[in-house]
């Protein structure tokens, strides 16, 4: 009798294990031919349709009240409705949407807002005064990184379903631009209550079941939310407005500007926003349109005198450090010409911008000052995060500066480090020399004083630890008690200058945007308040 | 042998606590700041915000009752929620999972594959030229960096020649086969959609490839060893003398012996490859854990960074225990106690 080794059996089993796998799938999969047609909603194709856009995504939260990022506005603004709206066309002018008009006393200390009766949420309730109320007050509770933006309200009143009456504690012009923003969207409280929503952090539980539902009015809903993957939208088919022209809109996760590209040179995706200048170069072709415009972000350099380090950085060296950039190559270099250096820390466009002059480098006075201030020769820390946000490298831009501050005997010790790190160090010894970008929320020109100017508890005077500026602060009240745009336009070039002279902040770059989308896209634009708002999006 | 499963077994939670231990005391001694990935760097200055989102997180409290708070809820099988997705850890890990197993074991049939064949072809073509060949080609796949060789592969096939498809599991418009095993290849197949399971093969053969390269470069150099050293034992001369063909010799008799060692390889390239597919996923946009991982520590997501550290713990583990079983099985001589 012939023995059969025990390996030789072993080796056997498995292959007609393995026989077995492939005829049982085959089988299913046979199986599976027949139930195609039933099938077909949760299984591959996709839908031609849809509008798919490539982005790497940033997105925090899907929660509107937590939510708090660049992919977070188009989101807002498709699902979640504003009060007001923003005319695409001039990116300044404020036009009715959930509210059909609103008016406010002559101190700019109360607004009320009439809503649209026609409005209704994706579940074809009413909108009401009551969601407006919930809505504000759960972002006011919450205290997400949006909160800021109604921090200044001190009651809201509903003495009607149409009608909401808004008391803020101090003068504030901008509270209409700040309704705009889109993180001020209106949520359907019934629903997200229902849901564990709440006005108390302690309480709130919703912020899970936002990642995978919404409860707006906008034209979309949220139909399917993977982090790190993809973001899809569908249309909301009960809006009580103009529909929305693509039945669902696809967000894809995609990084990489290269990859956004290609994949839109190939047809793949239909819009790519986040092409750097040199990738977008060269892109031409009938199926393929590419649009340069001017965008409302910057990127900018922050010197810190109480930093550990820092102590040499006096308001003469900083000056000198202004006028040693060469801005036009900094422009070159960061952004390949597709851009503009900025005046003062408010971008280009905003109120306050027209008429100031345009930095430029003087070696001379630069070296002057130096020489006057008894400084020689000094090295500084110059830690930054390592990022690349529309389309700026920083470590580039960082070598740039390093390249032109040499050139006065300034040394920078560049140190790229990640985001947190960052954070970290800037909030406890602070960082003599570093680089951060700004991108805006709504389209009035106090965000950028509140953060930039170095008036008590800003962002930067904090991070400084400049002693605060009472002046900045006092004009800042007097522009926000101001209604006539040309004294607040006055009152903003005013503070501009203020904040260039204060040396701490100096603009780099504002970088061109590039939209990039196939050419039968129609309805292209980039909004101030929202990003890009899907529903003006078409398929010729 | 079923004490010593048992054993093996009981010790596991142990060491993961340990790891899980380790990672935390870690993680929170890094010099950073992980608010800026919850609130963003515009907020950090802003106290309410900053208290709000301290509270609601856990950061407020002192590190010693964040590491208790945290070890209570992992023995219950709470792994916490991700700072980044706001989702519960666990959740986020079964639900990447599927895409880096897909993804490893895609890497591992072609590595083994063409790691074994290499590796045979080497040994009975000793210093030839197609052991040259093979030799370098495994040298390059064990040499080569993954994100370099992805973005090269990507260029060519991709990019220039657009015979592959780019990054992502599926084409932009694609929707995704409805989850049955969260592989895209199998859940296709058991859906009917050929078309789909065309797809999904394509996205998965370039990355697949990148990370299989460097197993391949580790199993043809084994195998190619071990089927020399066997080639050199009697009972091969035995075999030829007795006018057996030379396939019958390698394949029959030499390979099994051969592939002995190449058990314990395999079994930790699996390990190896499942938590170290980080630059592959990241350059290939493959939404697996490794893509996570990468996420995670740029952010300071400390509940996702120790989870997809567990999770890389279970992995070896696991792989090590299942070593240990197979080798026992594959060769009788070995008794494990």
């Amino acid at each position: 009798m012939v023995r059969i080794p025990t390996s030789v059996r072993r080796f056997t089993f498995l292959r007609r294990a393995a026989a077995f796998a492939v005829a049982s799938t085959l089988v299913v999969a046979a199986c599976g031919s027949d139930e195609k047609s039933s099938s077909s909603s949760t299984s591959g194709g996709g839908s031609s349709d849809a509008l798919v856009i490539a982005r790497g995504m940033d997105v925090n939260s899907l929660d509107p009240s937590l939510a708090y990022c660049d992919t977070c506005q188009i989101y807002m603004t498709a699902v979640y409705e504003t009060l007001i709206g923003l005319d695409l066309a001039d990116n300044q002018t404020l036009i009715p949407r959930l509210a059909t008009k609103w008016e406010s006393n002559p101190e700019q200390t109360e607004f009320t807002f009439t809503l649209d009766p026609k409005a209704t949420f994706a579940d074809g309730s009413k909108v009401t005064s009551a969601d407006v109320k919930f809505s504000w007050e759960r972002l006011a509770g919450l205290q997400g990184s949006a909160s800021y933006l109604v921090g200044s309200i001190e009651t809201i009143e509903t003495p009607d379903d149409g009608t909401v009456k808004v008391t803020l504690n101090a003068p504030n012009s901008a509270f209409l631009p700040q309704v705009n923003a889109s993180y001020l969207g209106i949520i359907n409280s019934k629903l997200a209550q229902a849901n564990g929503a709440t006005t108390d952090p302690a309480t709130d539980k919703a912020e899970t079941w936002f990642l995978a539902n919404s409860a707006g009015s906008g034209p979309f809903t949220l139909k399917a939310y993977t982090q790190g993957s993809e973001l899809r939208l569908s249309r909301n088919d009960s809006y009580y407005g103009a529909k929305a022209n693509f039945p669902e809109v696809i967000i894809k996760e995609t990084p990489s500007a290269v990859t956004q590209r290609q994949q839109l040179e190939q047809g793949a995706v239909d819009i790519a926003m986040q092409l750097s200048a040199d990738v977008a170069a060269g892109m031409s072709g009938p199926d393929v349109t590419v649009e340069q415009v001017p965008s409302f972000n910057f990127v900018y350099l922050a010197l810190s005198e109480k930093a550990v380090g820092g102590e040499a950085l006096t308001p003469a060296v900083r000056e000198a450090i202004r006028l040693a950039l060469d801005y036009s190559k900094l422009v070159d270099v960061t952004a390949g010409g597709a851009g503009q250096p900025q005046p003062s820390p408010i971008p280009n466009g905003f109120a306050g911008t027209k008429g100031l002059a345009a930095p430029a480098q003087d070696l001379a006075k630069a070296k002057q000052l130096l020489a006057d201030a008894g400084v020689t020769d000094i090295t500084l820390d110059a830690t930054f995060p390592s990022l690349n946000v529309y389309g700026v490298d920083f470590s580039t831009a960082m070598q740039q500066v390093q390249t032109d501050l040499k050139a006065v005997g300034i040394n920078l010790t560049l140190n790229p480090v990640e985001i947190a790190v960052w954070a970290d160090k800037i909030g406890s010894d602070g960082i003599p020399v570093t680089m951060l970008y700004f991108a805006p929320d709504h389209t009035d020109s106090s965000q950028y004083v509140q953060y930039f100017s170095m008036a008590e508890g800003t962002q930067w005077q904090g991070w400084t630890k400049t002693d605060p500026n009472t002046e900045q602060a006092d004009l800042l009240g007097v522009a926000l008690a101001t209604q006539d745009a040309t004294e607040r336009d006055a009152l903003y070039k005013q503070l501009g200058e203020s904040m260039i002279a204060d040396q701490v902040i100096i603009p780099v770059v504002n970088p061109d945007l590039f939209l990039a989308s196939r050419s039968n896209i129609t309805g292209m634009h980039y909004s101030a308040c929202c990003n890009l708002e899907l529903s003006k999006l078409a398929r010729s | 042998m079923k004490r010593y499963l048992t054993r093996r077994v009981a010790v596991m939670p142990l060491l993961l606590l340990g790891i899980a231990s380790l990672v935390f005391v870690v993680s929170r001694l890094t010099p950073a700041d992980p608010l800026v990935s919850i609130i963003g760097e515009r907020n950090l200055n802003n106290p309410e915000v900053v208290a709000a989102a301290e509270a609601r997180w856990g950061l407020d409290q002192p590190l010693p009752v964040q590491y208790v708070t945290y070890m209570k809820n992992l023995i219950q099988g709470d792994l916490g929620t991700s700072f980044t997705t706001r989702r519960p850890v666990l959740d986020d890990l079964v639900d990447r999972l599927p895409a880096t197993l897909e993804l490893t074991f895609a890497a591992l049939v072609i590595g083994v594959g063409f790691g074994i064949s290499l590796g045979v072809l080497a040994a009975r073509n000793r210093n030839g030229i197609i052991d040259h060949v093979a030799r370098f080609f495994a040298l390059i796949g064990s040499s080569l960096p993954a994100f370099w060789s992805g973005l090269v592969l990507l260029y060519v096939f991709y990019a220039r020649l657009e015979w592959l498809p780019g990054p992502g599991r599926l084409e932009p418009r694609s929707t995704p086969p409805g989850k049955i095993t969260g592989f895209y290849t199998v859940d296709s197949l058991l859906h009917g959609d050929l078309s789909l399971f065309w797809e999904a093969s394509t996205h998965l053969l370039l990355p697949a490839i990148v990370l299989g390269w460097g197993v391949i470069g580790i199993v043809t150099r084994l195998v190619r060893a071990s089927l020399l050293d066997e080639f050199s034992m009697e009972y091969v001369r035995v075999g030829r003398a007795m006018g057996l063909r030379e396939r019958t010799v390698v394949n029959t008799h030499a390979m099994r012996n051969a592939l002995l060692p190449t058990i314990t390889i395999v079994a930790f390239t699996f390990a190896f490859l499942l938590t170290g597919a980080v630059l592959t996923e990241t350059v290939f946009s493959w939404p697996g854990v490794g893509s996570y991982a990468v996420e995670a520590s740029r952010n300071l997501d400390f509940p996702a960074i120790i989870g997809v550290t567990i999770l890389g713990g279970v992995a070896f583990l696991v792989t090590n225990l299942f070593t240990d079983v197979a080798y026992a099985f594959a060769d009788p001589r070995i008794r494990l106690s």
